[in-house]
């Protein structure tokens, strides 16, 4: 059986556009003989039924995450397809904290260049997602990741990078201080600002604050890897999946050709021995350039590539059809909540999730109270409504005909009497 | 209702539609005459309650806890806030515990501390910018200089830990009837409504953070993340007394101590804790915990 490994699709000459992707393929091209595995883009995470990328389908079998990949290939292998087998007991204690330091810190800030930053994004990322994605995702994808990158980077308090963000604040603060009537509504005219002008005069604050947290990220790595040939082996015992996974995010910071490159600027100054290590493995592990045409037709190109590639299916009716309405249903308000709570549901109740069998049964349990609990708040909310309803009717806004509109044609008589009372009374009084 | 408007019904005919519109999105007339009355009387404000007051001289650390463990200066049970309680212990600063709650804190969020000097000017210290107050106050070591994994390793706790934490105290149905309600819903307000709605929000603000990095919450995976973070954590340990062989605990024993003793206390009243379950397999954490908890 061959495993067929589902991904992003290429971009900025790297195989994928995500982290968590590109770290999967590089462990797939140091860990697995290239003829037992396959490369598809599918670019379209309701392929499989975790509704994730990358995600790993050997026949009826789905695995996604790049941590849950790798622990599925040592079982799968029994042991062979293993990177970190050689590791001992502080290396292997590295290997976790690292990871989770990398995919904590780093993720915050290819989020930051790559999607917060908005030059960036509308002049790169985003035709990128466009020449990958087929219809309807083009449209529906792109702007759900681009919101979450947002929420995910939005305590780092930069969103400054985001001209969006700014110009909402500015309009917020234009009409706050023309409702005051401080200024004259013509004297309000300033130029529009770019990411580099606002670095560059207005808020050193936020260069500094860049400089903080990419120095978080860098210096410990750089540190790490010393003089070795990988972070944390030296070159006889072989990468790692600290490595790939590393490699994963490094190359999303070094490789892309953006506008607005601060992220590139700062890993090249910052962490000289990385940017080499970086640049060495990713020629070892992927292509040097990976064009769109090498993923979606590999077989005019098959000389010309060492990943094994495979042309990703074409989109049916039901699954554009199903993509249409997932994306409706997630902007309905109510129903958006039903959805979040069928997220965790899924996992529990699909075979290999590795929960024991009682522990799934109590999560699908909670999952169906929870469920609950939303229907009932909606029938809260259906409750009030009828006696709001109903305390219209009893008003009379809703009975019969002719006496309805005289009534309702009366409201303001009696709304003003009181007033020409008081007003009599002040004459008078 | 109306009694002067149906007196004079019939008298205009007109533009009934658009009166209609109109009025549907008028305030109905009895509630309008009620909120003119409005204020009715305006009352002195409140005094401030007299507990935050008894001891104005020391420092006031102000967390979540209940009023009897503040006296006794028990541990908060509130990760965040019992790291800066036990880190601020450790170093050797005399403070006080106050119960509080997000509301009372200038930056929205719990920890803070009132300094008893200087006593003019008493700005509150954010849980931020504890470390660097605490370092003026006594002149010990800023940790995370001395070794480069400090902050790697402080990730395994702030995500893969905190992540399972979040899981297992608001998502987990019975834990967060039996601990999380008890703590921090029941506490706030006696009425049912209010606390109902308390609970949804602390929960949905649970699943948006775990959902923020993630698709879907995967379970087993988060708690298979933190049973690996366990045993990096273990490892980091070894044999030592304290982390990164030190002679004294310091931020890291802190921030280790904050989720490894909530853990394992018993007072929580856990009712599902798989997390328990991984830690106890390593037993120098354990053993870490227990020494720490003498500084209590």
């Amino acid at each position: 059986m061959v495993l067929e490994l589902h991904v992003w699709g290429p971009a900025f000459s790297l195989p994928s556009i995500e982290a968590q992707c590109l770290a999967t393929i590089a462990y797939f091209s140091l860990a697995v003989p290239q003829d037992a595995w396959v490369l598809v883009a599918s670019s379209d995470p309701s392929v499989s039924p975790t509704s994730e990328l990358p995600a790993l389908r050997n026949g009826s079998t789905w695995v996604s995450r790049f941590r849950n990949i790798v622990d599925y290939l040592r079982q799968y292998s029994n042991g062979e397809w293993d990177l970190d087998s050689g590791l001992n007991g502080s290396e292997r204690a590295d290997n976790i904290a690292f990871s989770s330091f990398v995919e904590s810190r780093a993720h915050a800030l290819v989020d930051l260049s790559l999607y917060v930053t908005s030059q960036n994004y509308y002049n790169t990322t985003s035709p990128a997602y466009g020449s990958i994605l087929q219809w309807p995702n083009q449209w529906i994808l792109p702007p759900k990741i681009h919101g979450a990158a947002k929420a995910r980077t939005e305590h780092l308090g930069l969103s400054s990078l985001d001209l969006q963000a700014i110009e909402d604040q500015r309009q917020r603060e234009h009409s706050a201080a023309v409702a005051a009537g401080q200024i004259p509504k013509n004297f309000i005219r300033r130029p529009r600002d770019t990411v580099s002008g606002l670095l560059g005069k207005k808020s050193q604050q936020n260069q500094f604050r860049l400089e903080a947290i990419t120095d978080d990220l860098f210096e410990p790595l750089e540190e790490m890897l010393g003089e070795k040939m990988y972070l944390l082996t030296r070159d006889s015992a072989g990468p790692s999946s600290l490595d790939c996974l590393a490699l994963g995010y490094l190359s999303l910071a070094l490789v892309p050709d953006l506008p607005y490159a601060w992220l590139r600027d700062a890993m090249k100054s910052k962490a000289p021995r990385l940017t080499v290590y970086t640049e060495r493995l990713r020629q070892q592990c992927f292509d040097a350039a990976v064009e769109v045409s090498h993923a979606v037709a590999p077989s005019a190109n098959t000389t010309s590539s060492h990943l094994p590639w495979r042309a990703p299916e074409q989109a049916r009716l039901t699954t554009i059809g199903s993509t249409l309405f997932n994306a409706f249903a997630d902007s309905v308000p109510i129903l958006k909540d039903v959805r979040a709570q069928d997220r965790l549901r899924v996992a529990a109740e699909s075979s290999d999730s590795g929960l024991s069998q009682e522990d799934s049964k109590k999560l699908s349990t909670f999952a169906h109270t929870q469920k609950k609990d939303i229907l009932v708040n909606i029938a809260y909310a259906a409750g009030g409504l009828a006696a709001l309803v109903g305390y219209m009717a009893y008003e009379g806004f809703f009975s019969s005909e002719g006496f309805d509109d005289d009534e309702l044609e009366d409201e303001p008589i009696t709304e003003f009497e009181p007033e020409t009372m008081q007003a009599q009374n002040f004459l008078f009084g | 209702m109306t009694p002067e408007g149906r007196d004079n019904s019939g008298q205009v005919p007109g533009s009934v539609n658009l009166s209609r519109a109109r009025d549907y999105f008028a305030v109905p007339a009895p509630i309008k005459r009620i909120f003119d009355r409005f204020p009715l009387v305006t009352y002195p404000s409140n005094d401030l309650p007299l507990r935050g007051a008894p001891s104005r001289n020391g420092n006031r650390l102000f967390v979540f806890t209940n009023a009897a463990d503040a006296k006794q200066n028990k541990p908060s049970f509130n990760p965040q806030c019992l790291k800066w309680q036990a880190y601020l212990r450790f170093v050797g600063i005399e403070f006080d515990i106050v119960s509080s709650n997000n509301h009372a804190s200038p930056t929205g969020a719990l920890p803070f501390l009132l300094p008893a000097l200087p006593t003019s000017n008493s700005t509150p210290i954010p849980s931020t910018k504890l470390q660097k107050w605490a370092i003026e106050q006594v002149h010990c070591e800023e940790e995370q200089q001395l070794n480069l994994r400090f902050d790697v390793y402080a990730s395994l706790l702030d995500h893969r830990i905190r992540n399972a934490w979040l899981y297992a105290l608001y998502l987990d149905t019975e834990n967060f009837t039996s601990v999380a309600r008890r703590l921090y819903v029941d506490p706030s307000t006696s009425n049912s409504v209010v606390r109902a709605a308390l609970a949804s929000q602390l929960q949905q603000a649970a699943r948006e953070e775990l959902l923020k990095s993630t698709q879907y919450i995967d379970v087993s995976a988060l708690e298979a993340e933190a049973g690996d973070a366990f045993e990096a954590l273990s490892t980091l340990l070894g044999d030592d007394k304290y982390f990164f062989g030190r002679s004294k605990p310091g931020l890291f024993d802190a921030s280790v101590f904050a989720y490894t003793h909530l853990i394992l206390d018993e007072g929580m009243g856990w009712k599902q804790n798989r997390l328990a379950d991984y830690l106890r397999k390593h037993k120098n954490l354990v053993q870490h915990r227990e020494r720490l908890l003498k500084y209590f």
